[in-house]
């Protein structure tokens, strides 16, 4: 049993970092989103299932490449791969602004309960996922080789192929501009002020409705970037595949602590590569329950997190 | 809009005008014309795929089971509980084995079904029911998903992704036989299910129980200085929810006669939880018209058979953007004074 | 001088806060304070706003655990307790901003009150067992009394929301009675009353009080106070500043010091 684990070591833990930043990428649309309305994005796995499938419209109908073209080359790999994940964000964004506009603003200008708002993100959720499975007449959809997959070299037994690396880094420089953007921008310190205390904000003259569709955009933008590795990495996608990269990439923030956006990083890889070993273990069949064994697990010992943020009872 | 106000208001007007021995009548009234509903035979009902005393127990029947189940926790304590097919789904395997492997009865199974259930309810419930309502929502939801992991990787148990074929039918009552053409029977029994519910409903919510809920839904904290147990009280919520739940289960396996992990998917708490808030969340006569119209009109209109999720996504987020009351609100009337909500 | 002397020597106090600190990170909401509350008295809590007086309240009703000192009630540390076990053993609240059950009536927000002390719960309650229904009677009735007593008993049967602001400020002072506590905890009952319904809500603190009640009292209206008082204790910046009688108090050099740097502090 612990075999597989002991001889794939690297190598699960190779792929298992580089699943992780997709989960970190992922997380930030959970975690950006509660920090300022403390509550969850339901429809965030959604917004990253639409990612995917931009990314995939681009490679196959804007460059025209099908499950035989060959890998592409120099200049023309970069611009495929630049433009497919420009497209991935954008897309994501847009829906994730769309998701805050129709789900989640009118009841907020409302100030109706919490459980109306979470039942129309709910709604929405499954609209998104529901749309794009009539559109795809449930068939789970090939994404064609853009990237030759070679190993750039090893580690140990393992092999490091080009795609995980560009994952890692790629991810990486994403998450450091977003975090430096919240950091130091104008309109990242209007979230930050918004997500301390949203009276405050708004006497201070902060737009709170422009803060909040930011927010949403820049989750989403972060998202979308984790929908194009998911592709480069998997080739593959489907209408479902949000459920369970967003209820991993929940537990993610859960984990490193929702509302932290580094605490985002450290939840998704640690999260990436607990999934990876146990998947070896235990067969992969059973990676989704070793997800929500952790969640339970951090919920009902660490509810902070990693990284803290009080979460259990909303503002007294 | 203002007919639904009217209906609700008359309704509630009769009940209170009358005396006790009237109201026995009126119950008596209403559970005779429920149970006379077989006999109406309206082909206009019938679905592509079912004829009419079918349709009246699956979907419409079991439908209005299911919700009013998960109106316990949703509409009574303000949960939001996504997993609430986990608890269909324990009670549709324990049948399914019980009955297959070791040749129990539907009679015999219900009651493990309902305590499995209330037990998978406790035991998801002590840890995440103390947490707030949006993670509440999600752990359910993953622990619907996990329930139909287990069904579909646990091939010792639960014959995998192939199903449990040959469910036992429930055996014969009074010297009637349980028959998939002319369904009345099944009807009658998921009709008694109902009243059982609606009986429970009602008792606990003019009590301790309900007032309790009624409290934590509406402020916790408040609820909790003023000495209600919430944790125990969400507790017990959650699990009569998931009673009810493992019960359709039950009679959903012997009556389907085949089950799968397939037929346990997210989509089936999502369409409950529709149903409860189409009606209108909290009122048992809302969640009842929900479940009948929802778990009805897909099956019988083709063009929506399809697209069934989709039209029930945009009808939560509609519902709770335009009418978060559904079609029959909750609101309460105030006997002495009528006034327009301030 | 007689009165210094005698609250030294009491030691019957029946809810007694012993140097509790408060602490939200690098902020001291309560520095070491001490509060006596004795049987049968009407205290009165008062500071500028922001001084700490409500966060006295979270911290005996348990909302807040004190980072440091003792909550001492009828001999028993309530530190760490439940906030329902501390409501049980007879401490009950008003919240400054009311949080009635809006979509209850009046007679049941007092009804789930009188709950906590029953017996049965949900299966007797679904069955219809005989202490349930008894239980249930009793706590109709006793609701019903306590909203005469409070003189709002017309409005039993309207939902909480759609109550006038006066009675449901009342409603919230009827509710902590039905919990049965001998100590309530009253935090702005007077906020936003004109002069007539502040008098009218001073008559019935006292006869809360005759009826065997101790109250704790948080309010700003000094009139109020000074008529209804039997003692006041002043926190300002989160450190009790004077535990006196009200004429004593009210020529407190140190207490006068504290509103005049908090002007306009009328709410």
């Amino acid at each position: 049993m612990f075999d597989v684990l002991l001889n794939q070591f690297w190598q699960l833990t190779i792929s298992g970092i580089a699943l992780g930043f997709i989960y970190v990428l992922i997380s930030l649309g959970y975690t950006m989103v509660y920090g300022v309305l403390r509550m969850i994005n339901f429809a965030n796995s959604e917004i990253f299932m639409w990612g995917t499938f931009a990314s995939v419209v681009v490679t196959e109908r804007v460059f025209h490449f099908t499950a035989t073209t060959e890998p592409a080359k120099g200049g023309k790999l970069l611009l495929v791969l630049a433009l497919c994940l420009i497209a991935a964000m954008l897309t994501s964004a847009a829906v994730a602004m769309f998701v805050e506009f129709i789900a989640y603003r009118r009841l907020r200008a409302k100030g109706v309960n919490r459980l109306a708002t979470l039942i129309s993100a709910i709604g929405m959720s499954i609209a998104l996922s529901e749309g794009m499975r009539m559109l795809t007449n449930s068939r789970p959809v090939n994404v064609p080789r853009v990237l030759e997959k070679t190993v750039l070299f090893n580690v140990g037994n393992a092999q490091v192929r080009i795609d995980n690396v560009i994952v890692i880094f790629a991810a990486a420089i994403i998450f450091v501009l977003l975090e430096r953007f919240i950091k130091l921008s104008r309109m990242g310190k209007a979230i930050r002020a918004v997500s301390m205390s949203e009276e405050t904000a708004k006497l201070m003259g902060v737009n709170l409705n422009r803060v909040i569709t930011l927010t949403f955009a820049i989750g989403g933008l972060a998202t979308g970037a984790a929908a194009f590795f998911y592709t480069t990495v998997y080739e593959i996608t489907k209408f479902d595949v949000g459920f369970t990269m967003g209820m991993a990439a929940f537990t993610a923030a859960v984990l490193g602590g929702i509302g932290n956006i580094r605490g985002a990083m450290a939840g998704g890889i640690a999260l990436g590569l607990m999934e990876t070993y146990s998947a070896a273990i235990l067969g992969t069949q059973w990676k989704a329950i070793t997800v929500f064994v952790v969640l339970i697990l951090v919920l009902l010992f660490k509810p902070t997190g990693l990284f803290g943020e009080a979460i259990q009872t909303g503002r007294a | 809009m203002n007919m639904n106000f009217n209906l609700r208001d008359w309704g509630a007007d009769i009940w209170e005008r009358s005396n006790r021995p009237k109201r026995v009548g009126l119950v008596l009234a209403f559970i005779a014309a429920a149970a006379c509903l077989p006999f109406l035979g309206i082909s206009f009902l019938d679905t592509p795929n079912a004829s009419y005393s079918a349709v009246l127990v699956h979907p419409i029947a079991m439908f209005v089971l299911m919700a009013l189940g998960l109106n316990i926790v949703v509409g009574k304590s303000g949960m939001l509980d996504l997993g609430y097919v986990a608890f269909f789904a324990i009670g549709a395997y324990a049948m399914g084995i019980l009955g297959v492997r070791y040749g129990w009865n539907t009679w015999e199974v219900m009651p493990i079904g309902i305590l499995l259930a209330m037990f998978a309810g406790l035991l998801l419930g002590f840890p995440t029911l103390r947490l707030r309502g949006d993670y509440l929502a999600i752990v359910t939801m993953g622990f619907g998903e996990i329930i139909r992991i287990i069904a579909l990787n646990w091939g010792g148990l639960t014959n995998g992704p192939n199903g449990i074929a040959g469910v036992p039918m429930p055996p014969a009552i009074f010297g009637q036989e349980f028959d998939l053409v002319n369904q009345k029977l099944f009807f009658w029994v998921v009709l008694v299910m109902i009243l059982l519910t609606i009986w429970m409903i009602r008792r606990l919510t003019v009590r301790r129980p309900g007032r309790a809920w009624e409290a934590i839904r509406q402020d916790e904290d408040a609820a909790e200085l003023m000495g209600v147990r919430a944790l125990r009280y969400k507790i017990w919520s959650f699990t009569l929810g998931a009673s009810v739940g493992g019960a359709a289960g039950v009679l959903f396996a012997s009556k389907n006669l085949f089950i799968s992990p397939e037929q346990f998917k997210l989509n089936v708490s999502v369409l409950i939880l529709a149903c409860v808030v189409f009606g209108g969340i909290g009122n048992i006569w809302g969640v009842i018209l929900g479940a009948a119209i929802l778990g009805y009109l897909p099956d019988r209109i083709r063009f929506i058979s399809d697209a069934r999720m989709l039209v029930f996504g945009i009808v939560l987020v509609f519902v709770m953007n335009f009418r978060p009351d559904g079609l029959l609100p909750r609101k309460k009337r105030e006997k002495a004074i009528v006034k327009k909500g301030a | 001088m007689s009165e210094h002397l005698q609250k030294e020597t009491r030691d019957d106090a029946i809810l007694s806060l012993r140097d509790v600190t408060m602490r939200f990170g690098g902020v001291t909401a309560l520095n070491a304070v001490n509060i006596d509350l004795y049987p049968g008295e009407i205290l009165a809590l008062i500071g500028p706003n922001g001084a700490g007086k409500t966060t006295v309240f979270n911290v005996v009703t348990g909302v807040y655990q004190a980072t440091e000192g003792d909550i001492i009630f009828n001999g028993e540390r309530l530190n760490g307790m439940k906030r329902y076990d501390i409501t049980k053993k007879g401490i009950a609240r008003t919240f400054q901003n009311i949080r009635l059950w809006g979509d209850m009536t009046a007679l049941e927000n007092v009804i789930t009150a009188t709950d906590i002390h029953k017996k049965s719960g949900v299966v007797g309650s679904l069955f219809g067992l005989p202490r349930a229904r008894r239980e249930e009677r009793e706590g109709r009735e006793k609701a019903h009394e306590i909203l005469k007593f409070i003189g709002i008993d017309e409005y039993s049967d309207r939902l909480a929301k759609n109550l006038p602001y006066g009675v449901q400020r009342r409603l919230e002072i009827a509710r902590a009675m039905g919990t049965d506590s001998k100590v309530i905890l009253l935090d702005e009952p007077a906020a936003g009353f004109n002069p007539a319904e502040k008098v009218e809500l001073a008559a019935t603190i006292k006869k809360i009080r005759d009826a065997g009640y101790t109250v704790l009292l948080i309010e700003h209206d000094m009139s109020l106070i000074m008529g209804i008082s039997d003692r006041v204790v002043v926190i300002d910046f989160g450190t009790k500043i004077a535990d006196d009688i009200p004429s004593v108090v009210q020529n407190d050099p140190r207490v006068i010091e504290a509103y005049l740097g908090a002007p306009a502090d009328a709410s």
